[in-house]
């Protein structure tokens, strides 16, 4: 039985480990080591069960076992808060006054097409209807919408440029070529699509554009007709 | 707060006593088991040993097997079982130099099923 309590502390503290440095993506509205817990919880329960040949008695030490670490992990994070942000991770930033954190994203192993997925997912459309976006740290999304942002977002916007390459598809629905958008990209100073993070542009005309490092700018691009 | 932490107490005392309890009850089982082959080893060795004197070796496994189930994989029960029984048929065809493998074969099982539950390197991974 001690036996089965070690192995099982050491399988939960390696998929907790593993949880953890996987970010938010792997996780949906759990706590990681709640995640943890699921995943190990059912098959303790079914193996001893299905099994003739093991003890009962080997997925009930299991079982007990994980319920002494979540109750470990529930005091630690109850008392002590440092523990709280290594166990459960902390809330993310991926989106604030300045555009898209990208650092941040990343810490996440997230990029900006599920970013954008997210925000569409919360009812927001346009990068910049947003003051701030966050994961939590039990991997769902919660952003801060700007005091106006129904009136930001009349059209909906497509993604041209991400992270320094064109959405070829999303470019031919545009109804212009790609020399056009590198001359609005020149015009903002940027010498090729590579220094863009984020290029969005609604049916208006209205792009996003954020510089790799650099806060992010709205343009007009006065398109004499909508799009879309 | 004080539930939490009464019951980190109570779940790992409760698990730490049954650990104890299993080294100690497995141990202890086999220790007398083991003594008990040795012994019939040796008579069987001098072609002494009876039919009864394995009977006797089985009927005291029998007995603890039934508690053994709880604590090890039945496996290894099963195991034990088939080589003492075929001891035992040596035994009664008076068929010594057959059966003396079989015993040496469960007194080894009966050294090594107990340390697989020890701690140890190799045990825990």
């Amino acid at each position: 039985m001690g036996l089965i309590f070690i192995r099982t502390i050491i399988i939960f503290v390696t998929l907790l480990v593993i949880m953890r440095l996987m970010g938010k993506r792997q996780i949906g509205e759990m706590q990681p080591f709640e995640l943890v817990i699921t995943l190990l919880i059912a098959e303790l329960a079914c193996i001893p069960m299905a099994d003739t040949s093991i003890p009962l008695l080997y997925g009930i030490i299991a079982i007990v076992t994980i319920y002494f670490l979540h109750q470990i992990v529930c005091l630690f994070d109850l008392g002590f808060k440092p523990m709280k942000a290594l166990l459960s991770g902390k809330p993310s930033i991926v989106l604030n006054k300045d555009g898209i954190d990208i650092t941040q994203l990343k810490k996440n192993n997230l990029d900006v097409s599920d970013l954008i997925e997210s925000l569409r997912g919360a009812g927001y459309f346009s990068l910049d209807a947003l003051d701030y976006a966050l994961y939590e740290a039990n991997g769902s999304f919660s952003a801060l919408p700007k005091k106006d942002y129904e009136s930001l977002q009349t059209s909906l916007p497509i993604i041209l440029i991400d992270e320094g390459k064109f959405d070829k598809k999303n470019l031919e629905r545009t109804g212009k070529d790609k020399d056009y958008f590198l001359g609005v990209l020149r015009e903002h100073g940027c010498k090729d699509e590579k220094k863009v993070l984020i290029m969005t542009i609604d049916g208006n005309g209205k792009a996003y554009l954020q510089k790799n490092g650099e806060k992010y700018q709205v343009l007009e691009l006065n398109w004499e007709e909508k799009q879309w | 707060m004080v539930k939490t932490i009464a019951s980190i107490f109570i779940s790992l005392a409760a698990i730490l006593g049954i650990a104890a309890y299993e080294i100690h009850s497995v141990g202890n089982t086999f220790r007398t088991f083991s003594r008990a082959l040795i012994a019939l080893y040796n008579k069987t060795e001098d072609k002494t040993a009876t039919y009864e004197d394995g009977c006797a070796v089985r009927s005291f496994w029998k007995e603890k097997k039934r508690t053994l189930h709880v604590w090890i994989p039945h496996t290894s029960i099963e195991n034990v079982d088939y080589q003492l029984n075929e001891a035992l048929g040596y035994l009664y065809q008076q068929k010594y130099d057959d059966a003396l493998p079989k015993i040496e074969v469960l007194i080894e099982m009966s050294d090594k099923i107990p340390r697989s539950y020890s701690f140890s390197f190799e045990n825990i991974f």
